[in-house]
């Protein structure tokens, strides 16, 4: 009973943390910046009040459907939402990054190139690894999500890691807000990676494993709420070295993408400027050595050249 | 303050990747199994055969 109790009150406590974060993250401003946490903590907030709901509904005998029906809802919108959720904090972790090497644009272009290219590999690779010969329907279902939220876990632990030891040199501080929401996906992460392992040996354990997932996400979620509610340093000045790699990189991947311009040669036809160009070019020429031809003069050189 | 937040960090991703190496043991390869970080009940098993994971609440 207490177990029971100590649940639903984590239950509880979570959906009105993520909703308290939202709020601030409204509040502030924020959410431009942080598009992608903001529909992460949306989608948690609506699937959360929804899945509370659909359990009461499924202990009680609510409406006139069977509990094999609310189960069934139940289990797609859990499963729909974890999805959902997995790709919102794939791209939470690209903002991330997008937000974090803002000053040096280079690297932050050829970063994201990368990333995109490392996620999409991770993706594709996950899910097709879900493919087994007796996995099936909603087995192939759960199996592909939690391929899913372990790849996303992995390159989120990966983004952490760099955050943190990039924090100073990109200008930031322990108390900014990109740190603030790399450290609660990066505890996120990892309590995924850890409840993966424990569920794998200690399958009858999730209910005990829901007690630590509750304070977990209690504890993300009022840490990003402190984080955007708190007044964030603004980010130092960036002083390079003129040798630093770094600046050199930056300079380098800028140049990198580019689109050409483009010059013409040769084969230019008179009639492909206007009047006042030719006119403009006529006079220009007035003041050099040999003079620029009027169009009469042009037209006689050209119908002499053909002749010839 | 430094040395204690990259303490945590390098603990956090020492952790996440012992685990990741425990849920690839091939002993394990083919139950493993992960939920939302929530304390919402998991439903692990397929619509029509049960419903397991609902009582926990």
């Amino acid at each position: 009973m207490a177990s029971f109790s100590l649940l639903s009150l984590l239950g509880y406590l979570e959906t009105a943390l993520c909703a308290a974060a939202l709020c601030v993250l409204i509040f502030k401003k924020q959410w431009r910046d942080y598009a992608a946490l903001s529909c992460f903590l949306a989608v948690r907030m609506v699937s959360n009040v929804a899945l509370t709901y659909l359990h009461y509904a499924w202990g009680h005998s609510l409406w006139s459907l069977s509990r094999d029906t609310v189960y069934s809802l139940y289990f797609y919108v859990y499963w729909a939402t974890f999805a959902v959720e997995a790709v919102l904090t794939l791209l939470i972790v690209y903002g991330v990054f997008r937000l974090a090497m803002a000053p040096l644009k280079g690297l932050q272009t050829l970063g994201m190139l990368v990333f995109k290219w490392a996620a999409g590999i991770s993706v594709a690779v996950a899910l097709g690894s879900a493919f087994a010969p007796n996995v099936k329907g909603t087995a192939l279902v759960i199996a592909a999500v939690s391929q899913l939220q372990r790849t996303q876990s992995i390159l989120t632990l990966c983004l952490l890691l760099f955050v943190c030891f990039a924090v100073r040199p990109m200008g930031l501080s322990y108390s900014s807000r990109i740190f603030g929401v790399s450290l609660g996906l990066g505890i996120m992460s990892t309590n995924d990676l850890v409840q993966s392992a424990w569920l794998a040996f200690n399958p009858k354990m999730a209910t005990a494993y829901n007690l630590i997932n509750g304070v977990v996400v209690c504890v993300i979620m009022a840490t990003w709420t402190a984080y955007f509610a708190l007044p964030e340093p603004k980010r130092r000045l960036i002083v390079l070295p003129t040798t630093s790699p770094f600046l050199r990189w930056n300079q380098i991947s800028q140049a990198l993408g580019d689109s050409p311009g483009f010059v013409a040669v040769g084969g230019v036809p008179p009639d492909l400027f206007a009047p006042a160009e030719l006119e403009v070019m006529r006079r220009a020429s007035l003041k050099m050595v040999t003079p620029f031809p009027s169009m009469g003069e042009r037209s006689i050189a050209a119908s002499a050249s053909r002749a010839i | 303050m430094k040395i204690i937040v990259r303490s945590f960090v390098i603990a956090l991703a020492v952790t996440g990747a012992i685990a990741t190496s425990y849920a690839k043991a091939p002993s394990a390869a083919s139950k493993v199994t992960i939920s939302k970080t929530s304390a919402m009940p998991v439903p692990t098993c397929a619509p029509g055969s049960g419903s397991c994971g609902m009582d926990g609440w």
